[in-house]
This record gives structure tokens, C-alpha cells and sequence, in this order.
């Protein structure tokens, strides 16, 4: 104990934040370096270095493909925090809620046409798998992910996945009190699980919720099934919906988009930074060409759905593409 | 606003499971990982969350929350309490921090594996703003201690504790990481909400919330039980999975797991809350002592809640009441003599007056670790402070990794419980923690205690200063009496009347 005599003086963040020269911000203070079981590389918990769960950390994580010296310099660039997402979401939610109650004050279910009210009940309302499903997925990043930063975009998108699956729910059940004989409530399971719209979203989604591998588990769920349902989904169906007089499906998708957009940039963010080690260019390139197909053909049999089909299946599929361009892998 | 009762549409929430077509069902959901226990997915279907919330009310009412939190520390700001806070008070917010706001963050993952892995949608759901609650309590015990980090070194280990290989440190990842992150989600649920959450962090976060009210600190106790209303809420997620487990004829497994969880989770607040609620806190501020609130939060809640399920008491029950009058005081004195081993600055807690206090609580104390006390303080009065420091490392369990205590009645009952698996030889504290080896000993098995690890060599040089190496303790951090030792000067005056 005597052998360095030198007292360590207070400072004025983290130690480990405290090479920085800028103050630190409320994002950083709490949100960074906070994942405990990458600082022994050989064992994440402290339990038996063969156990399951340890050699699942390490095989899917810390032995991905995806290789960088530390993750935990990764930055979310809408720096969100617990508080301040929950201060822009119930923001957001009193929005939704404010369009909910003025266009059912309208009875706007009510003017919509049979015809809509049909594809509605096949095309929209099952959607609540497939969001239930990026919840899923998103939990599941959250747990394997490097970095707490990451950890936490992760957390934030599951939530808000969770947001579109509920805005789904209700509008499911608003539509069965105007059109009790059309299915609704009742019947998505069945056209998410047999209906050929749905079948390509379907096997993209159940093979990227088996991925894994952290890195590619992000590519196939955050760099190619968020934009096929982006793009098919919540614009291609919205604007379908703003052609049949259902405004508020437009409007509604519009607001997840508000939330898509934020994945994606956060997404691409991570992808900026994981090329700062080349090596990773051709990781991410291997698994967007194995994932992006896939991505393609969801799409393409949703779109092929939609009223108007030929040009919702064109744009969707540039919309996807221009989605790859942008990241650059 | 005409908005739909909740309940009329509650249920396409959880109308969620599908069939897989191109990936099967047990590829979705790995055994390991989701712990469904082959009991049929439709079954698990029927799990119903007993707290159920919505995303739009979540938002709202945490955004509230966290308004209401954060106004406090704002307007306390500039009341400056830590400057005119007993020195003791100010450990317990060290200790606490650096103990448990990384430990919130990790907490993540164990929520996130029920969101993902659970086959029940409606735990998956109540999971999803778990997780988000757990974000919550990390940034906060972040951000809050973080605005002392220029008064002392120390409270840079409400950010630094568990990244490091100190004692109390590793003791608490090894408890957590058994029973949160290497657990399917259905184990997980049940030993991280049920067996703890519902009963200790009780003890914690309102016990110690009721300490802080008393010592004026408003702050950290208005912090912490805000933080407790969300544990409420999601800890009831283990509930309905200890019930189906019972209806499936696995009432046995459940009690396992809860068995394991409970005496664990024992073991941690006997080193951690117990010192700070009968030694650390100063006596008038003292709402009621360490073993008053376990009988309340723990023996009385959590007894009852396990009656309710259909499971029985832990079998080690009797032996996990007499102790609730023994482990702290042991644990406590280890702590305070081992004290340049932690990042906080133990309070010793036995003036006259608080040893009269520990006597009424614990009747038998002075005659036992009062007698230890006794030692120590004849050391202080003789200027004998190198006897009060620790020259070697105590004999650490390989179950709960903290120290081996016992009662010092007529000489220490300390015993070690050993065990040999595969030809090494484990140390236990006691037959309960042995008995959680014994129940998975693969899943132990390689892993080193602190005392393993410097008998290893793991620790350069092989003494005190390169176990505080290892433990990335260094002066500035490592800890000291709260009072520096002063508050011996009340014995000397006596030891000098009476010689006068
Ligand atoms: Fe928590
Ligand atoms: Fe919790």
C-alpha cells in the first residue's frame, strides 16, 4: 500500500469520460460503457466457462465476424435517453390519440369503402406479427449487443415496435365495432400464417429471428426487414390507404415512420462506425447479399397485394435498394 | 378524449404466437434460451400478467415519473446535503450505487431474454417495458451520482464497482449473472422477479428510502422508491410462471430455482443492506433495524407469497431466521476490517449508546460480536491501528464469494463447509450455499473465488497491495473509517477515567 503514495483526486466526470475535453452530457453520463461482460474476453458471466450461456455469448458475440476493437465508442446520433424518449413519445402518443378520437368523432370507419375494408382486414391488421415480431427481435439485440449503446437504440426500437403493434391492436378492434363481419380480430393469424401477401415478410422474418449472430441478427432485422416493412408497410400501404379515402391509416403510418426514420439512422450510424475496421466491409456486404433477397421477395408479394400493385411493388423495391445504397454495404 | 377502454382490446396484444413455417418451433425458441420446459405453447398462452399496462399509459406515466424525480434533485441542488451529511450516510450512497446502478443496466438483459425467449406473449409484452424500467433505474443511479464525482474519488464507482475484480464487486456479479444473465427466460423470471424482486428490492429501495426520509435525504430517497413502484410492477411477471410450472407437475423445479434465488439473494444483503441499516446509518435516523424490515419485506411478504403458489418454505427456512439475527453482524465486522478492500468508507457504528441500540435489537450482541468489538477499540485506545488492518485475505465462499463468517460466542463458530467435485476442493459458508453448488455443480465449476484467484497468482506481488491492485483499488478510493478513526476518542476518554 505504501508503494504508490500518490492519492487520486476527484474529477469532474467518470474516469473513464474524463479524457475527453467537451463536458460530458447527460447521454453520455449514462448510457455509455455500461455491459460488464465484454471486459474478460474469454468468459461474459462469472459462472463456468462452459456453460451455455457462456459459450453462447461468446460464439455469437464475442466471436462474430463482425470485429471491432471497441464497440463501446459507438454513439447513438439522437443521443436518447430513458427520460427524454418518454417525454417525445407521450408527446407523440398524445398525437396519435388526438387523431384516433377526431376521426372516429367523423365516423370515419364508417365512409370507408367495402372494398378498402376488405384489404384492411388482410393487408393491415396482421401487421401486429410482424411488429410483434421487431419487438422480439430487438429484445434480442438488446441482450447480445456489445455495447450499452447499442443495448439501448435496441431497447428504444423494441418499445417502439411494441408502439406499432399497439396503434395495430386498437385499430383492430375500432374497425370490428363498424364491420363485425369482415374478420377483424379475429382472422389475422390466419392471413399472416396463409396468405400469400404476407408470406414473403413472413419467412424473411422467422429466418432473421434465428440470426444469431449479433452482427448479423442487426444486419437482417435492422438493415433489411425494418426497411422492407418501411417501405412496403408503412408507405406503400399508407399511401394505398390515402387513395381509398382512409386518411388515418396515411396518417398513422406516417407517425411510425417518425420512429422508423430514427431506427435507421441510428442503424446506419452503427454501419459507419463498423467500417472504421475495413475488414468489416465484406462481413456486412456477405450478409446483406444473403439477406437482401429475401428482403425483396417480402416486399414484392406484399406490394403485388395493394391496390395499384405494379407501382407500389416499384417503389418499395427502390425504396429497399436505395436503403442498401445508403449504407454502403 | 373518446378513446376504447383498454380492456376491449387488451387481448390483440397478446395475440402474438404463430405457427413457423420455415424455421421450426424449437429453433425460435432454443430450450436453452426460452426454458418453455416443453410445456405446449398454447398453454403457455394462457400466462396473464397480473399489473398490465399499455404503451401509451407507460409513456405517460413514467415521463411523469422521472418529472417528479429529477424536480426533487433539481431543487435540492443547491441545499448542498452531502456537505452536512454523516459521513456514514454518504457510504451507504457509495456502496449503494456502485453495488447496484450497473447491476439495474444488466438487469436489461435478463427482461430483454423474456421479451425475446418466453413463449407466453403477454410476458413478453410486460418484459418489453421491463426492460425500459431497468434503463431507467441505470441512468438514474448514473446521472445522480455523478454530480458528486468532484467531491470525492470514490463516486466514480457508481460507474466503475462492477467493471472491477474488487470482492463485493465480483460477489455481486456472480450472484447476479447465476440468476439473471446465464438463465433460459422462464428460470430467469422466476429467480430474478419472483425470489427477488418481489420481497429484497422492497428491502432496498423502501427500507432505505425510509432511513434516507429520516436523514433528510430527500433526493435519494425520493430516487429510490419512485424507482421501486416500477420494480412492483414488473417483479410480477414470475407469478404466473411459478403457477403453470406448479399446474404442470413441476412444482419441484420452481422451488429449486426459488430456493436458490432466495438464500442468494440473503447472502448479498447480508453484506450490503445489513451494515448499512444497522451500523452505517446514524442511530436516530434508524426507522427500524435491518432484521425489523426483513421480517417485514422479506419473512412476513415473501413467506406468504410462496404459501399462496402452492410452494413451500426453502428448507433451510429455520436456519434462514436465526441467522437473520448473526450473518450482518459478522459480515459488518469483516467489512469494517477489511476495509481498504472496498470503495467506501465503512462506519464502525459502536458508541456506547449504538451498542445499547444493537443489545435491544439483538439481544446476546455484546456478549458475542460486541466481544470482537471489544478488541479492536482496546487496539484503537492503545494507538494499536495497524491490529485493526488486515494483513491477509479472509476465507471467501465459493458460493456467494464474500467472506466466511460465523458468531464469536466462546471462541469464532466460524466453519467452512467444504465440498470436492472433480478433484478440487470448494469452501462454503454454509450447508444452504453448499447446497446451491450441489444442484448444478457444471455450472460452477471452473469459476474462481477472490481468494482462488490470488492463491492462483493471479494478484502481483502476493500481498495486500497487489490484491488492491487487482481489485483496481487505489489510495483516494480505498476505503477508511467513516470517521477516521475518531470515533474512538469516546473510549479512550473512558479507558482514561477510569485509569485516573
Ligand atoms: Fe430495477
Ligand atoms: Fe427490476
Amino acid at each position: 500500500m505504501s508503494e504508490s503514495p500518490e492519492v487520486l483526486k476527484p474529477l469532474k466526470t467518470w474516469s473513464h469520460l474524463a479524457k475527453n475535453r467537451r463536458r460530458p452530457s447527460e447521454y453520455e453520463i449514462t448510457s455509455v460503457r455500461l455491459h460488464t461482460s465484454m471486459n474478460n474476453p474469454d468468459k461474459p458471466w462469472e459462472m463456468d466457462t462452459n456453460l451455455h450461456m457462456n459459450q453462447w455469448y461468446l460464439k455469437y458475440r464475442n466471436h462474430s465476424p463482425l470485429r471491432l476493437e471497441d464497440w463501446d465508442t459507438y454513439r447513438d446520433p439522437d443521443a436518447i435517453v430513458y427520460r427524454t424518449y418518454n417525454i417525445m413519445q407521450d408527446g407523440q402518443e398524445t398525437y396519435v390519440k388526438s387523431l384516433l378520437d377526431q376521426f372516429n368523432e367523423r365516423e370515419h370507419d364508417k365512409a370507408i369503402d367495402t372494398e378498402w375494408v376488405g384489404k384492411l382486414a388482410i393487408l393491415y391488421t396482421p401487421a401486429r406479427y410482424v411488429f410483434h415480431a421487431l419487438q422480439m427481435s430487438s429484445a434480442y439485440l438488446a441482450q447480445i449487443a456489445p455495447a450499452s449503446t447499442i443495448t439501448n437504440c435496441s431497447t428504444f426500437q423494441g418499445a417502439d415496435s411494441h408502439r406499432w403493434l399497439t396503434h395495430t391492436a386498437y385499430r383492430t378492434y375500432e374497425l370490428s365495432l363498424t364491420h363485425p363481419d369482415a374478420g377483424f380480430g379475429q382472422n389475422e393469424r390466419k392471413h399472416w400464417e396463409e396468405d400469400e401477401a404476407w408470406q414473403g415478410f413472413r419467412e424473411l422474418t422467422e429466418k432473421a429471428m434465428i440470426a444469431w449472430d449479433w452482427g448479423e441478427s442487426f444486419c437482417a432485422i435492422n438493415l433489411v426487414l425494418k426497411p422492407a416493412v418501411e417501405a412496403a408497410i408503412l408507405h406503400q400501404l399508407g399511401e394505398a390507404g390515402r387513395h381509398s379515402s382512409d386518411t388515418l391509416l396515411g396518417m398513422l403510418c406516417d407517425n411510425q415512420c417518425r420512429d422508423s426514420e430514427r431506427h435507421m439512422r441510428w442503424s446506419k450510424a452503427l454501419v459507419e462506425l463498423a467500417l472504421e475496421n475495413s475488414e468489416n466491409k465484406a462481413v456486412l456486404t456477405d450478409w446483406m447479399d444473403k439477406w437482401m433477397p429475401l428482403g425483396i421477395n417480402a416486399v414484392e408479394k406484399y406490394c403485388a397485394a395493394l391496390p395499384d400493385s405494379a407501382e407500389a411493388i416499384s417503389n418499395a423495391k427502390a425504396a429497399l435498394e436505395k436503403s442498401r445504397e445508403n449504407l454502403g454495404v | 378524449m373518446a378513446m376504447i377502454e383498454r380492456t376491449e382490446w387488451y387481448d390483440l396484444l397478446r395475440a402474438t404466437n404463430w405457427t413457423p413455417k420455415y424455421v421450426t418451433e424449437d429453433e425460435l425458441f432454443p430450450e436453452e434460451m426460452s426454458g418453455h420446459r416443453g410445456i405446449p405453447i398454447e398453454d403457455w398462452e394462457t400466462y396473464d400478467e397480473p399489473y398490465k399496462v399499455t404503451y401509451p399509459e407507460y409513456v405517460e406515466i413514467q415521463r411523469e415519473k422521472d418529472a417528479g424525480a429529477y424536480s426533487v434533485k433539481a431543487a435540492l441542488a443547491r441545499d448542498k446535503f452531502l456537505e452536512r451529511a454523516d459521513p456514514g450516510w454518504i457510504s451507504i450512497l457509495q456502496a449503494h450505487y456502485g453495488a447496484l446502478a450497473l447491476a439495474e443496466y444488466g438487469a436489461i438483459v435478463g427482461e430483454a431474454r423474456m421479451a425475446r425467449f418466453s413463449k407466453a406473449p403477454g410476458n413478453r409484452n410486460m418484459a418489453t417495458f421491463g426492460m425500459m424500467d431497468e434503463t431507467r433505474h441505470a441512468q438514474l443511479q448514473l446521472f445522480f451520482p455523478h454530480a458528486n464525482c468532484k467531491l470525492d474519488r470514490k463516486w466514480d464507482w457508481a460507474h466503475k464497482a462492477l467493471h472491477t475484480n474488487e470482492w463485493a464487486a465480483l460477489a455481486g456479479r456472480h450472484f447476479f449473472e447465476d440468476i439473471i444473465h446465464s438463465r433460459d427466460a422462464i428460470s430467469m423470471g422466476i429467480m430474478l422477479t419472483f425470489a427477488f424482486e418481489t420481497g429484497f428490492t422492497n428491502m432496498q429501495f423502501l427500507g432505505l428510502a425510509a432511513d434516507a426520509a429520516e436523514a433528510g435525504d430527500h433526493t435519494f430517497s425520493s430516487l429510490i422508491s419512485s424507482i421501486q413502484t416500477d420494480e412492483s410492477r414488473h417483479a410480477q411477471q414470475g407469478g404466473p410462471m411459478v403457477k403453470l410450472l406448479v399446474e404442470k407437475g413441476m412444482k419441484a423445479d420452481a422451488q429449486r430455482l426459488i430456493d436458490i434465488a432466495f438464500w442468494r439473494s440473503w447472502k448479498l444483503f447480508s453484506v450490503l443492506t445489513g451494515p448499512m441499516m444497522d451500523y452505517y446509518t446514524p442511530m436516530e435516523h434508524r426507522s427500524q433495524s435491518f432484521k425489523e424490515f426483513m421480517q417485514e419485506w422479506i419473512v412476513g411478504q415473501f413467506e406468504r407469497s410462496i404459501l399462496d403458489m402452492g410452494l413451500d418454505k426453502p428448507w433451510y427456512w429455520d436456519q434462514f431466521l436465526r441467522d437473520l439475527d448473526e450473518t450482518h453482524h459478522g459480515m459488518h465486522l469483516g467489512v469494517w476490517y477489511w476495509r481498504p478492500t472496498v470503495w467506501w468508507n465503512p462506519r464502525a457504528g459502536v458508541n456506547p449508546d449504538e451498542r445499547e441500540w444493537l443489545e435491544e435489537k439483538y439481544p446476546g450482541w455484546n456478549d458475542t460480536f460486541g466481544k470482537c468489538w471489544d478488541v479492536i477499540i482496546d487496539n484503537l485506545v492503545n494507538d494499536r491501528v495497524e491490529q485493526t488492518l488486515p494483513e491477509t485475505l479472509p476465507l471467501v465462499c465459493n458460493m456467494s464469494n464474500i467472506p466466511i463468517v460465523g458468531t464469536p460466542a466462546d471462541g469464532w463458530n466460524v466453519k467452512d463447509y467444504p465440498l470436492k467435485y472433480k478433484d478440487r476442493l470448494y469452501h462454503f459458508g454454509s450447508e444452504p450455499d453448499r447446497w446451491c453448488f450441489e444442484q448444478e455443480p457444471e455450472r460452477y465449476a471452473d469459476h474462481l473465488s477472490f481468494v482462488d484467484r490470488f492463491l492462483a497468482g493471479m494478484m502481483e506481488p502476493m500481498d495486500l497491495s497487489g490484491a488492491l491492485k487487482y481489485m483496481s483499488l487505489a489510495p483516494g478510493e480505498i476505503g477508511e473509517d467513516a470517521y477516521g478513526l475518531a470515533w474512538a476518542d469516546i473510549y479512550k476518554e473512558m479507558a482514561h477515567k477510569k485509569a485516573g
